[in-house]
């Protein structure tokens, strides 16, 4: 009965081709120990060398980003170090490509900054992606960026389509808006 | 001028600075939680090095296999004071090595090689993983 309970739950993950599921508190520990698995689990999947970075870049950014910005937190907002934030990821195949889907709480009110960072990326080719890339790296980082203004940039380049992401209310609580992104590899 | 050298962490780089010998080394994977305060501190010893460093030759190993936008951002400052070194009469040599199945890496360092043309920028191919 108890393994059934684990199947039950198993076996849609299995359906949809995922390799990894996390939903809980993000921390800089989480984040490495979930590395260190990613790339054993890339290894054994068979991912091709770029392929597989690509992947291993995009999870930074993701997990970073629900690290740093979730507005779900177990932590003081203004501290810098040693943040603990709420959100979802996986990574799953499907067809031939990689994909993976992030989601966290935000803040509603950030929801159009957000947005307005992510649309101009969705109609540009790799080429543009990539000198906006160049540009964003000799810009002064956005005052309300605790990287470097380059994430959402970093992830459009080692996604082979564009990004997609999606902003959903939360019913019970207008003030948080769920942010959700994907990318595929 | 003291030695700096911090160990390698899961998410941070082994960071080998021997002023005294003018060799300059960062290696590993950098994705720490706060890139900013990682490498703020190792820019501003840096900057006090190169400040007493005249007609210097200095060589700069980077080997990172990987690192984050927001240590992309971090490194690009470093390299900037480097090259501003070396533009001040210093002759930098900086040792770019990349895993050769790796794009993104070489063409970081190709960026660097167009922007900062005062340092002497050499691409090294490593095989394998």
């Amino acid at each position: 009965m108890l393994y059934e309970e684990f199947n039950d739950f198993w076996d849609v993950a299995r359906k949809r081709h995922i390799i990894f599921f996390y939903v809980g508190y993000f921390s800089q520990h989480v984040v490495a120990a979930i590395s260190e698995t990613i790339k054993a689990r890339l290894d054994t999947a068979g991912a091709a060398g770029p392929t597989r970075r690509r992947i291993f870049s995009s999870f930074v950014e993701m997990s970073q980003n629900i690290m740093h910005y979730s507005s779900d937190t177990l932590t003081p907002g203004q501290e810098h170090t040693g943040q603990m934030r709420r959100g979802s990821f996986c990574i799953g195949m499907k067809d031939d490509s990689f994909f993976l889907l992030c989601a966290n709480p935000v803040d509603s009110a950030n929801v159009e900054r957000i947005r307005q960072r992510l649309e101009p990326l969705h109609c540009m080719t790799m080429d543009e992606i990539k000198s906006a890339y160049k540009k964003a790296l000799r810009d002064e980082a956005p005052s309300d960026s605790k990287g470097a203004g380059l994430g959402f940039l970093t992830m459009a380049r080692d996604a082979s389509e564009p990004l997609e992401f999606e902003f959903v209310q939360e019913a019970h609580a207008p003030d948080t808006t769920v942010f959700c992104i994907k990318a595929i590899i | 001028m003291q030695a700096l050298y911090l160990s390698a962490t899961p998410t941070s780089p082994e960071v080998d600075f021997r002023f005294d010998q003018h060799i300059l080394s960062i290696k590993g994977e950098s994705y720490p939680e706060n890139a900013a305060a990682f490498y703020t501190p190792l820019i501003a010893q840096v900057q006090t090095y190169l400040a007493a460093c005249d007609s210097q030759q200095i060589s700069v190993n980077v080997s990172l296999a990987y690192f984050n936008s927001s240590s992309t951002k971090m490194l690009f400052a470093f390299f900037d004071a480097l090259n501003q070194a070396a533009l001040a009469g210093n002759e930098v040599q900086l040792n770019w090595y990349h895993d050769e199945d790796d794009d993104t890496i070489l063409e970081f360092g190709e960026e660097l090689r167009d922007d900062f043309t005062a340092l002497d920028f050499r691409a090294h191919a490593v095989s394998g993983q």
